[in-house]
């Protein structure tokens, strides 16, 4: 059963197991990249919350005024991207989708350095992603 | 009465200590100042979580919102989950947030806050007060913004609280500071999972 094995699968990647996971950077309330894990660590209203790189589509830095923006979009349905086999969540018809996250900085450098980490962790994941297809045919 | 070291309060930059007694809770910023104090008949619930800078207690209260006190250790649990029961007889529950970093789950709107969960456990949570503009952007895509000073550099309490950001000042306390958030919500919702939806609390 193809449908069984692809979500065997998809199920696989996880930023977590234990909250101790966490790289200590977390406490400054800062986006950390934990290259390690293929996730980035986001704080949201004093909470570290991990994306893996597997739920990222995208990240893009712009700069409006004294503030340098992060916009990360993240794979949801409707946008016409990605595989239909890559996308078992999608499956589940009620399931809500975080989107996209915006966040602003001073530091419109350390903005840059982010979402260039996060555009190579992407495309990363996306190569091993490839190798393993090729091993499996 | 329990007392607790390194403890901040609402994202506050500087630590304080936290006390909780009898007659309810208060946090003295250690570099000095006033305390913050919440009335014991004031605390509604109590939830122990993971967030940034340690583990944290966080309180919802009857008419003070959302209050967020991080930098406890984990071995703090049992003598705070003992003083809770005793002084307000409050069952201080341990929430486990979801680590899988998946972005999809389901939206649920509490009495004080929108919480995301992953698998029913919560990824993150959003007290209503830090939001200040939501928005139908798209087709299924609802838009939630957040209240941040104009500047980013007020310090929440204008620092008599040794920084605290108290309701609606949450999102601009760290150096990243969360403007929107974009929800896909599917727009096919039957009569049945309306009802669920009404029923959860």
């Amino acid at each position: 059963d193809t449908n069984g094995v692809q979500q065997k699968k998809f199920k696989k990647f996880e930023s977590y197991k234990r909250d101790n996971q966490f790289p200590s950077r977390v406490a400054d309330l800062a986006i950390v990249v934990d290259v390690k894990a293929a996730t980035i660590v986001l704080p949201i209203m004093g909470r570290p919350v991990p994306f893996h790189i597997n739920t990222i589509k995208n990240a893009s830095k712009s700069d409006e005024g004294d503030f340098a923006y992060l916009r990360i979009n993240f794979l949801s349905p409707g946008q016409g991207v990605g595989r239909k086999d890559e996308r078992d969540p999608f499956e589940d018809p009620n399931a809500h989708f975080i989107r996209s996250l915006t966040f602003r900085s001073k530091d419109a450098d350390r903005m840059a350095d982010i979402a260039q980490q996060v555009t190579e962790l992407r495309k990363n994941a996306v190569r091993r992603e490839q190798e393993k297809k090729e091993l499996e045919d | 009465m329990e007392s607790f070291e390194r403890i901040y309060l609402d994202l506050s930059k500087q630590p304080g200590k936290c006390r909780i007694a009898e007659t309810g809770l208060g946090w003295k910023p250690s570099g000095g100042g006033d305390t913050f104090t919440l009335d014991a008949n004031n605390i509604q619930a109590a939830q122990w979580s993971r967030a940034a800078k340690g583990y944290e207690l966080k309180i919802l209260s009857r008419n003070a919102g959302v209050i967020q006190l991080d930098g406890f250790e984990q071995e703090d649990f049992d003598r705070t989950v003992k003083v809770f029961k005793l002084f307000y007889g409050i069952n201080l529950e341990n929430k486990e947030h979801a680590l899988r970093g998946w972005n999809w789950g389901k939206a649920d709107f509490g009495k004080s806050e929108l919480s995301f969960n992953v698998q029913n456990r919560p990824a993150f949570e959003v007290p209503y007060t830090e939001i200040t503009n939501t928005n139908l952007a798209g087709k299924n895509e609802v838009a939630v913004e957040f209240s941040l000073p104009a500047n980013g550099s007020e310090t929440g309490t204008n620092g008599h609280l040794g920084g605290a950001r108290g309701k609606g000042r949450k999102a601009g306390a760290g150096k990243d500071q969360l403007v929107e958030m974009r929800f896909y919500i599917p727009g096919t919702v039957t009569k049945k999972e309306e009802n669920e939806d009404g029923e959860e609390k």
